[in-house]
């Protein structure tokens, strides 16, 4: 096949509806880790919480065959877990990128291990309960668009409504106003009766729910099965996703669009006889990630209290 | 404080020694005892395993072989980690400049095949010319990120973790493509007999890598406490804007920080390709560039700290791999317990601000004795 197949319809639809699918967990996890860095905590466990939301996911809709379960199960654990890096960020006030590495090797291993503790050393990869397919009447039925944005997983509509939402709380009352503002100038932020702690508290639950949220989506919308790999650096996409979207969730949802579409891209030109290696445009996205934050293209607008602790005294 | 309260606050931490061993004991006794109720599901009594484990990763000959292995590039990530983290430079992107280091040592092998562009190369002189473009390699790779942060006030927190899937897709292409050997495997071929390390624990796969490794810890304890660089390196992290009144150049620091760390982590990578692998291929040393961080803050950032931490946790991880074999209890309660160690000590810091008092705690005030985190002072 030649370059004229590469631009026909069919090509482009399947390219973009891969984008799209391929987009949606890291969005879902990103989205929340607005909140928190907004509020001035940089959040990498997500990568943990998005592995705990995986297996809490499966583990309930594998065992009780009912997958709604499985993803409220999968927020809890979130919540819980995060409660307790928020604890560890805010009122310890330990380094929290050395927390979040750390918490990220105590997810691989709890959850490899509870996985064998539940079904054995030897399980061999079984598949949960998923969520099924939503075609949305009429919408579906569209040519290119239907195929390409109104028939996936019920968890994509969800997560792109959050979107609207995040960008709706954030930019829109009083809640996101004064999140922004501790992440900005905490000590300002506190002398106007903003309980700074709180804030802080609440922007790292919400990442942590979104996080979980995104492992329940990978494993009850996409794949089905759990394994130790699952989540291979996808915490780490939703940060680079943060910042390439510049800490506003319609730019983060462009950024995971771009993300998805070179990840899709290297998928479908394995089937033309192409010359670009697969991994140049898989690194790409993080090329553009690592460009905008490079400092080379003006300093990233991050939130200027981003990484540092507060101490109210 | 409320009256109540049997806890005092304090104005300041306690930072005494004391305090500080009975807290780091408190976290390792807490995280052992955590780990514990995760043999029970496996009905194996929990002393039982941990003394199992440490023989098997100590006790045996073998084991310890198997320690010195898994040891190694924990002690080279562990030093880089001093090193750039020492300087102020929060360096994450230790997985990636394994790969780099693992991927240049197995281009230097390759090419001294006797059929290779340079041909076979008196011993020496290889090890030599491997370990420079290894180091350098990873250096640059660092360096990179030092330079965006030093020079263009880049974050290298983010750049450093996405700089890693850039070399996993760098090396997942040259074993996929320009190295890879015939076969169904994506790897390159083995490496000529004449490049692999020694073997220096006969019955053992011990390598010499291990010597290079506490050779390394040597110089960098040498370099960060005897030499005028190592100063200056340590109050540009200590305290940026002091040093900068000082006349240090705080963006040429970080720069050499990422240079070093880099090289270090490079080590890593060469150590495992010439001693253990023998090739380059994909899924390499994954997650020894994170353990590796984790083994440096247990050891405090100091070299020796480093080394001792790092022995222990290959050696636990060895015994697990055997327990896991022979008891069906997962090896990765290992990786639970060595990051719950870290973490319970990173949190007992809370502790430091709190003393106890003892006369609120049992309801009486005829004794006003007072005793203190430590017991001691």
């Amino acid at each position: 096949m030649g370059l004229e197949q590469l631009f026909t319809s069919a090509f482009l639809i399947t390219w973009l509806a891969a984008s799209v699918r391929l987009a949606g967990p890291v969005l879902l996890a990103a989205l929340g880790e607005i909140f928190d860095e907004l509020g001035g905590i940089l959040n990498i466990g997500i990568e943990g919480t998005i592995l705990f939301g995986a297996l809490t996911s499966f583990l309930i809709s594998f065992l009780i065959g009912n997958a709604w379960l499985g993803i409220l199960g999968a927020i809890i654990v979130g919540i819980i877990s995060n409660l307790f890096l928020a604890w560890m960020y805010i009122t310890v006030r330990a380094n929290q990128v050395v927390v979040g590495i750390i918490f990220n090797l105590l997810a691989l291993g709890l959850t490899s291990y509870t996985f064998r503790a539940v079904l054995g050393t030897q399980a061999r990869p079984q598949k949960a309960t998923m969520i099924e397919t939503l075609d949305i009447p009429i919408l579906s039925d569209l040519p290119f668009f239907g195929p390409v944005f109104f028939s996936h997983s019920i968890f994509l509509y969800i997560t792109i409504a959050l979107v609207f939402v995040s960008g709706f709380v954030l930019y829109r009352t009083k809640f996101g106003l004064k999140l922004r503002a501790v992440g900005e100038h905490p000590r300002a932020a506190d002398t106007a009766g903003i309980n700074v702690m709180k804030m802080r508290y609440i922007g790292v639950m919400i990442s942590g729910a979104a996080a979980s949220l995104a492992g329940a989506y990978l494993v009850l919308g996409q794949l089905g099965i759990f394994r130790d790999n699952i989540v291979s650096g996808r915490g780490f996409i939703a940060l680079a996703i943060v910042i390439f979207g510049r800490w506003n969730p319609y730019k983060a949802a462009l950024a995971a669009l771009v993300f998805g579409a070179a990840d899709a891209l290297q998928l479908s030109l394995q089937i033309f006889a192409f010359k670009i290696p697969p991994q140049v445009l898989l690194s790409l996205p993080y090329f553009l990630t690592i460009l905008a934050m490079s400092g080379l293209m003006g300093k990233a607008v991050q939130p200027a209290a981003l990484l540092k602790p507060y101490n109210k005294n | 404080m409320s009256k109540a309260s049997f806890l005092e606050r304090r104005q300041a931490p306690k930072e005494s020694i004391s305090v500080t061993i009975f807290i780091t004991a408190l976290a390792i006794i807490l995280a052992l005892l955590f780990g514990s109720l995760l043999f029970l599901p496996f009905g194996v009594d929990p002393f039982n395993a941990y003394s199992t484990m440490v023989e098997l990763g100590f006790g045996t000959l073998r084991g310890i072989g198997y320690t010195l292995i898994k040891a190694t590039p924990l002690i080279f990530v562990g030093l880089g980690t001093i090193f750039a983290w020492r300087s102020g430079f929060f360096y994450l992107g230790f997985e990636g400049t394994i790969l780099i280091g693992a991927a240049a040592a197995v281009w230097i092998a390759l090419l001294t095949d006797p059929e290779g562009a340079i041909g076979p190369l008196p011993r020496l002189l290889f090890l030599l010319l491997v370990f420079l473009v290894s180091f350098v390699a990873g250096g640059i790779w660092a360096g990179i990120v030092g330079v965006m942060r030093g020079k263009f006030g880049g974050n290298e927190v983010i750049l450093s973790l996405m700089m890693n899937f850039v070399a996993l897709f760098l090396v997942n292409y040259l074993v996929s493509g320009p190295l890879r050997a015939p076969g169904d495997l994506p790897q390159t071929p083995r490496i000529p007999q004449a490049t692999i390390l020694d073997f220096i624990i006969p019955g053992t796969r011990a390598h010499s890598g291990i010597l290079l490794a506490l050779f390394a810890a040597i110089v960098v304890w040498f370099v960060l406490r005897k030499t005028t660089i190592g100063y200056k390196q340590i109050v540009a992290g200590l305290s940026p804007r002091a040093a900068w009144y000082g006349g240090i150049n705080v963006g040429n620091r970080v720069i050499l920080a990422a240079f070093i760390g880099g090289g270090l982590g490079a080590m890593a990578g060469m150590v495992e390709v010439l001693g253990v692998h023998f090739r380059l291929l994909d899924g390499l040393g994954e997650g020894t560039g994170f353990v590796g961080i984790v083994a440096a803050l247990l050891g405090k950032l100091h070299s020796i700290g480093v080394v001792i931490a790092s022995i222990l946790y290959a050696g636990m991880e060895v015994g697990a791999d055997v327990m896991q074999r022979r008891s069906g209890v997962p090896s990765s309660v290992i990786f639970v317990i060595q990051s719950l160690i870290v973490l319970f000590i990173l949190a007992s810091d809370i502790l430091r601000y709190y003393r106890i008092n003892l006369s609120k705690l049992f309801g009486n005030d005829r004794g006003k004795k007072t005793l203190e985190v430590d017991s001691s002072t």
